[in-house]
C-alpha cells in the first residue's frame, strides 16, 4: 500500500564498513549494491542504476523519480565523535513497527531488563511531544528514565534524559545524555531498510563520545538490544502498523507513538501500515 | 457446536501460558496461580504483542512488551508505565469461554464451551501434531472425521482432534487407565499413526 509515496525517500541498503557487493531488496525490488570503499552503485534486476549517496556510514539509494532530501544529522560532522555503524538486524516485521519500537521507552524494564530498565522503576514521567511543522518532523523532548546500564560507557545506574526525533518515516534519531560528557548528547539512530511491508533490515548507527569502548564492544551492545527488540517485533499482530486509532489502545506514555502514527497518516506514508480497521 | 480441545490440563500447570488455536482463532491460553484457565485473543490490546509470550504473576497475565497485567476476567489491572493509574475498564483482553473436563481444556471460539460427553475415567496420554488435516487423521484411524475418535482397533484409546492453521491437526490422546508398559505401547502406537498419516499420499 502506498509504495508510490515511499519510493521517493532515501533508504540505507549497505554500510560502508567493508568494500563488497551485496544482493538485497528494497520496497519489494531486488537490488545489487556495490561499494568499493570510495564509490557505490545500486542497480536493479533490469540493469537500471539508481542514485546513491554515502551518508552516516551507509550507502543510501532512492527508487523514485522525485527524491525528497535526506535528513541532516549535524552531530555527524562534530569533531571528537566516534561514528559507529552497528551492523544490521533483519526483522520479519513492518518497517514502521521497528521505528515505533525505537521511540518507545515503556518497554525497557521488560524487554531490556537490567540494561535499559528494571522493575520496579517502570514509570514513564510526563514528556513533551510535538510535530515541528517548520521541519515536518516528530519530536519528543524532556523524556527521562531510570536505567541500570544506559550505554557501554555508563558505569552504573543513572537517570537518563532523552530526546527523540523522527525526520523520515523509516528513520529515527535518539539524543541521549552522555555519561562521560554531561553537556553533550550521544546520538543513536535507527535507519530502516524496508524490504517489504512486512520485513525490514534495521541499521543502527551511533555518533558518540566514548574513548574507552572498542568498536566491537559498542556494536555488541547495540546488537544485544536490537535482538531483544526483535523477539517483540516478530510477534506483534497485525504485522502492519495500524493507523486507525481504534485498533490499539495507547496511554500517556505512548505520546510519541501517537504523534508518529498521526504524522505518517497525514503525509500518506502508509507503506507497512494498515489504514483501516480490519 | 462442539468446543475445541486445545490442550491437556496437565500440560498447562499454574503459571503456564501457551499459544493455541480454536477453529482458526489464535489464542493465548493461561492458568493463574489459583488454577483458573483463560483463553484470550493472542494480542495485547495496547500494541498487539502476542500474549502467549507473556508471563503469569499470581492470577494475572502480563504482556512481555510493556508488562500490562490482565486479571482472569480479561480486564487490565495494572499499567507499569503509570503505576498510580487505575486502568479504565475499557482496556480488556477479549476472551473465549474455556472449560476443563476429563483432563482436557476446551475452548469455544463463539458461545459457551460445553465439553462433549466422554467415557468416565479416561486419563491423558499425550498431545501430538500431525502434518495432515483432520480428515486424514480420522481416515488413518479407520473413521470418519468427528470431534471424538474412538479407535476401533484400540478400544482403550480416544483421540480428540483439533485442526490447526496450515492444514495440520493436533491430537489430544486419552486412554483408559493402563499399566505403565501399556502406556508406553500406546505412545508408540500414536507415533505409528502419525507416520502412517503423514506418509499417505494426498488424495
Amino acid at each position: 500500500m502506498s509504495r508510490d509515496h515511499a519510493v521517493n525517500d532515501w533508504y540505507p541498503v549497505a554500510d560502508t564498513v567493508r568494500p563488497g557487493a551485496r544482493a538485497t531488496r528494497l520496497l519489494d525490488t531486488d537490488l545489487q549494491v556495490a561499494w568499493d570503499g570510495a564509490a557505490a552503485a545500486v542497480t536493479d534486476a533490469a540493469g537500471t542504476a539508481h542514485p546513491v549517496q554515502i551518508r552516516y556510514g551507509h550507502v543510501w539509494t532512492c527508487l523514485g523519480a522525485a527524491p525528497r532530501a535526506l535528513f541532516e544529522i549535524s552531530e555527524a560532522e562534530e569533531p571528537g565523535r566516534r561514528l559507529v555503524p552497528c551492523g544490521r538486524v533483519r526483522v520479519r516485521c513492518s518497517p514502521l513497527r521497528a521505528v515505533e519500537n525505537f521511540l518507545d521507552i515503556a518497554h525497557f524494564p521488560f524487554v531490556h531488563k537490567g540494561i535499559l530498565g528494571a522493575e520496579p522503576q517502570t514509570e514513564v514521567f510526563p514528556y513533551a511531544v510535538k510535530i515541528r511543522e517548520e521541519v515536518d518532523e516528530v519530536w519528543a523532548t524532556q523524556v527521562r528514565f531510570h536505567q541500570p546500564q544506559a550505554a557501554k560507557s555508563a558505569g552504573g545506574a543513572t537517570e537518563i534524559r532523552y530526546e527523540y526525533r523522527v525526520p523520515h518515516p523509516m528513520a529515527a534519531v535518539l539524543y541521549k545524555t552522555c555519561p562521560p560528557r554531561p553537556e553533550a548528547w550521544d546520538v543513536i539512530a535507527i535507519f530502516v531498510q524496508p524490504v517489504s511491508e512486512t520485513e525490514c533490515i534495521a541499521w543502527p548507527w551511533m555518533a558518540l563520545y566514548d574513548d574507552e569502548s572498542s568498536h566491537a564492544e559498542m556494536v555488541q551492545f547495540q546488537q544485544e538490544i536490537f535482538v531483544q527488540d526483535r523477539s517483540i517485533l516478530e510477534n506483534q499482530l497485525p504485522v502492519r502498523l495500524p493507523l486507525d486509532p481504534r485498533m490499539e489502545i495507547p496511554t500517556r506514555a505512548d505520546l510519541t507513538s501517537i504523534a508518529y502514527r498521526r504524522w505518517l497518516k497525514r503525509r500518506g506514508a502508509t507503506y507497512g501500515a494498515m489504514t483501516e480497521a480490519q | 457446536m462442539t468446543p475445541c480441545p486445545v490442550a491437556l490440563s496437565r500440560d498447562l500447570p499454574p503459571g503456564g501460558v501457551k499459544r493455541v488455536f480454536a477453529r482458526g482463532r489464535e489464542l493465548a491460553l493461561w492458568r493463574g496461580a489459583s488454577g483458573q484457565v483463560a483463553a484470550w485473543d493472542n494480542r495485547c490490546p495496547h500494541r498487539g504483542m502476542r500474549l502467549s509470550h507473556g508471563f503469569v504473576r499470581g492470577d494475572r497475565l502480563a504482556c512481555l512488551y510493556h508488562g500490562w497485567q490482565y486479571g482472569t476476567d480479561g480486564t487490565c489491572a495494572h499499567i507499569p508505565a503509570h503505576p498510580e493509574l487505575c486502568p479504565p475498564a475499557t482496556i480488556r483482553a477479549t476472551g473465549c469461554d474455556a472449560a476443563e473436563a476429563g483432563g482436557v481444556i476446551w475452548v469455544a471460539p463463539e458461545g459457551y464451551a460445553a465439553p462433549p460427553e466422554l467415557p468416565r475415567g479416561l486419563v491423558a496420554l499425550r498431545s501430538l501434531t500431525f502434518r495432515c488435516d483432520a480428515a486424514r487423521l480420522a481416515r488413518i484411524c479407520g473413521l470418519e472425521a468427528a470431534p471424538v475418535l474412538y479407535l476401533p482397533d484400540h478400544p482403550s484409546l480416544v483421540i480428540l482432534p483439533n485442526p490447526l492453521p496450515g492444514g495440520q491437526v493436533e491430537a489430544h490422546v486419552l486412554t483408559a487407565p493402563l499399566p505403565a508398559a501399556d502406556r508406553v505401547a500406546a505412545v508408540h502406537l500414536t507415533e505409528a499413526l502419525r507416520r502412517a498419516a503423514e506418509a499417505e499420499e494426498t488424495a
